[in-house]
């Protein structure tokens, strides 16, 4: 009753933040002391700043997600032209605000500032592929932890343990129902988000489906575990949403986690939703696929084997 | 006594502190009929779970235990069954999870359906029928592999006296098919039917032994088992001697 509200105030507190800050840059073409110092002036940017080649090895880092913008620079060393990321519009945002005082500070003219992916920074385009890994993780997280603890109140999964089936048999049987029906939803919400907000989808769709799996395996074993220790449906209800909430908060999925504390962003990294969400922006609004997220998908395959194992030695298949 | 396929031996369960079984010792022999009786609290739904291996007991032996649930049908106390499903698939997810194949376990649904009198109720949700019909559809759902050892926990409580006798039938059928049957009960007219009776009160045995053993001749049961409580209250101190 009282550590859920407790966190929430710290989280609240300490890890959002509305001004972002440590927005990763590159310099194009050449190196420049003039828009380092520029660059530098400003806290909101990181200065430990790479070179691109060209204006094409620019868009491929800003295509992977290596850096937020990058400088063009001129013969003179003076910036020419900026590229931004649109696809997290947050960043992209605050970006293109901090620009404006660089163009002074920077010596610099009118600065032709291109945002890539998402042009106009529309916010659907920025929230519906969040949303779908968002979704997910609630849908599947609550509806497996509650099924399982429901089942228990019944009484069915007493009956159920008497019966020879092995505990892996009996885990998968209760995960598996549930992974159908949020895999059902999140493509629903994705047909919607493309149906009614003309949201982009350059990617590959069943690419997307497929780095689902191991998401959704995560998540579901997230519920597994809540159902260990929750006693009944409220309990079950309430602790997820303790799991949850942060989740979403701290993933980069509303809020960028270049806006989080680093004091507060090792959390980030051991949730699930903080790797989804690159995968599901990239798959949306770049056209990524899996040789660009490959670094994602992995740490999100290596977290399903850890939950579920973790769900596993927890799951009781005994009344005691 | 023929060797014993149901055993406890020493069996020591406790909840927080408090222990719910007390060095309890059971033997039930093979295809016998045997009875737990006791108030409520007195631990015989712990017993019947440390049988059945749903509980690991703190200390003693157990017999079948875990590891042998296939040899075991378990009937729990209340309504277990899914109550959004018909009891036609009811049985048959049951029947799937025993790892009966399609034929047999349509064969032997339709059996059970039969000998529960469920047959024509096989399309009705399991939540919609009465208190005897749901006991006798998780008798069906217990007994689908036919196990020779079926563990009974108060399967007549709220249930009316018409279906009670009818339950009382299925019973004696299968023990009568050789069943080894442990059962729990709070009732003693139902306790007076079987071959072996066990008094459990306050985690403990007070008495077992075939009813001729327990009870004097002119005495009742009921009255025997209360005497045998007031003992060991008694013993513990818990009753005053005037």
């Amino acid at each position: 009753m009282v550590g859920m509200p407790l966190v929430l105030l710290l989280i609240f507190g300490y890890g959002i933040r509305l001004s972002v800050n440590n927005i990763s840059a590159e310099l194009v073409g050449q190196d420049s002391t003039v828009v380092r110092v520029a660059l530098a002036q400003h806290d909101h940017f990181d200065v430990r700043l790479s070179v691109a080649t060209n204006e094409a090895a620019a868009r491929h880092d800003l295509r992977v997600g290596k850096v937020a913008i990058a400088v063009l620079v001129g013969p003179t060393g003076l910036p020419t032209g900026v590229l931004v990321d649109g696809s997290d519009a947050f960043v992209a945002q605050n970006s293109l605000e901090y620009l404006r005082s660089f163009n002074a500070s920077a010596g610099a003219g009118a600065l032709r500032v291109q945002v890539l992916y998402n042009p106009t920074l529309r916010s659907a385009d920025f929230m519906v592929p969040a949303e779908v890994g968002m979704i997910m993780l609630w849908v599947g997280t609550v509806a497996t932890a509650i099924g399982v603890v429901r089942e228990r109140e019944q009484g069915t999964l007493e009956q159920l343990m008497m019966t020879p089936i092995r505990k892996l048999e009996l885990m998968v049987g209760k995960i598996l129902p549930y992974s159908v029906l949020t895999l059902l939803i999140a493509v629903v919400i994705t047909a919607l988000g493309l149906a009614l907000f003309a949201v982009p989808l350059r990617g590959n769709p069943f690419e997307l489906l497929l780095f689902a799996v191991p998401y959704l395996v995560a998540a579901l074993s997230i519920g597994l575990l809540v159902s260990t220790v929750a006693q009944n449906q409220r309990q079950a209800m309430q602790t997820a949403a303790f799991i949850l909430l942060p989740q979403v908060l701290l993933s980069g999925a509303l809020f960028p986690l270049s806006a989080i504390p680093w004091g507060i962003r090792w959390v980030s990294q051991l949730l699930p939703l903080t790797y989804f969400t690159p995968i599901t922006r990239g798959v949306f609004l770049k056209g990524l696929g899996f040789s660009e997220l490959w670094p994602q998908v992995s740490v999100l395959c290596a977290m399903a084997v850890v939950f579920t194992s973790l769900a596993a030695m927890f799951f009781k298949t005994r009344l005691d | 006594m023929a060797a014993p396929v149901i055993q406890a031996r020493g069996l020591v369960k406790s909840f927080s502190g408090v222990r719910s079984l007390d060095e309890v010792d059971v033997e039930v022999a093979e295809g016998e009929l045997c009875g737990v009786v006791g108030a409520d609290g007195a631990g015989k739904t712990t017993l019947l779970r440390c049988i059945a291996g749903l509980y690991r007991s703190d200390s003693g032996d157990v017999r079948p235990g875990r590891a042998r649930r296939d040899l075991v049908g378990f009937c729990p106390q209340g309504f277990h069954m899914y109550a959004d499903l018909s009891v036609d698939e009811n049985v048959e997810f049951f029947g799937s999870v025993y790892g009966l194949d399609p034929s047999t376990l349509r064969r032997r649904r339709d059996e059970m359906l039969d000998f529960t009198g469920l047959a024509a109720h096989r399309s009705r949700l399991a939540g919609e029928l009465s208190g005897g019909m749901k006991q006798k559809l998780t008798l069906a759902c217990s007994v689908l592999h036919r196990p020779p050892i079926l563990l009974l926990d108060e399967p007549t409580t709220g249930v009316d006296p018409i279906s009670r006798r009818d339950f009382w039938q299925l019973i004696e059928v299968l023990h009568t098919s050789g069943t080894t049957i442990l059962m729990a009960t709070a009732y003693f007219d139902e306790v007076e039917r079987c071959q072996r009776l066990v008094f459990l009160h306050d985690g403990r045995v007070l008495a077992s032994g075939t009813l001729d053993d327990l009870v004097a001749s002119g005495a009742d049961l009921e009255t025997t088992f209360r005497e045998r409580i007031l003992e060991h209250d008694r013993a513990r101190g818990r009753v005053e001697v005037s």
